[in-house]
């Protein structure tokens, strides 16, 4: 598994997570809340895929492989940690469209 | 001469992109600038673009740009995420070169 994988596999699939979490805050805002919720759906798609990358990397480090802590690794951390917290929270602001509708 | 720009959130990844498209291009004796950019820089940047490409992680903020910058020359518009994934600057180029081709075409 090299590194590049690793980071390209994290940063895209991180990264489209966060992407489609933002549309769907958008979606919810202009009050297309069905679309909105299949955004999320998608998003958390894209996070498992960037998880798994993550995962795995995390399996061969605990199995004695000697990881290189390098400035790419951190950055794609970076935004897999982005992703989750901007999937969480979007996940509350289309509630609240949702129900600032009812 | 044909002027990409890769804009994605701190262009780091992007920037991996861009070297594998540079590659791309002197192979098949294409004459490019392609270099990667944080979005911040993209005010700055946008007058000398042709394409203007955006990383999936802020593929969000297309809509806003393109209405931010339409009266400018330069093509806004996202990478597929496979191509990204895949790191395929080959088929990132081409894609480019078409969406050149395509707004020329539109506007004439």
């Amino acid at each position: 598994m090299d590194l590049e994988r690793v980071v390209i596999g994290i940063v895209v699939n991180g990264g489209e997570g966060k992407s489609k979490a933002m549309e769907a805050i958008a979606a919810a805002r202009e009050g297309r809340i069905e679309e909105a919720e299949a955004l999320l759906e998608q998003s958390d798609e894209c996070i498992k895929k960037a998880h798994n990358v993550h995962g795995d990397y995390l399996t061969l480090e605990s199995k004695g492989r000697e990881s290189l802590l390098t400035i790419m690794m951190v950055h794609a951390q970076d935004h897999m940690m982005s992703a989750i917290t901007v999937r969480d929270l979007a996940e509350e602001f289309v509630l609240m469209y949702k129900e600032r509708r009812n | 001469m044909i002027t990409i720009y890769l804009i994605c959130a701190n262009g780091a990844s992007t920037s991996m992109l861009a070297e594998k498209m540079k590659a791309a291009a002197a192979e098949q004796g294409i004459d490019a600038a392609i270099a990667a950019y944080p979005d911040s820089s993209l005010p700055s940047l946008i007058d000398q673009a042709d394409v203007i490409l955006l990383g999936p992680q802020i593929g969000f903020k297309k809509k806003k740009l393109q209405d931010k910058f339409s009266d400018k020359k330069a093509v806004i518009e996202s990478v597929n995420s496979v191509d990204y994934g895949m790191m395929d600057g080959a088929r990132v180029l081409k894609y480019s070169l078409e969406l050149v081709n395509t707004t020329i075409k539109r506007r004439m």
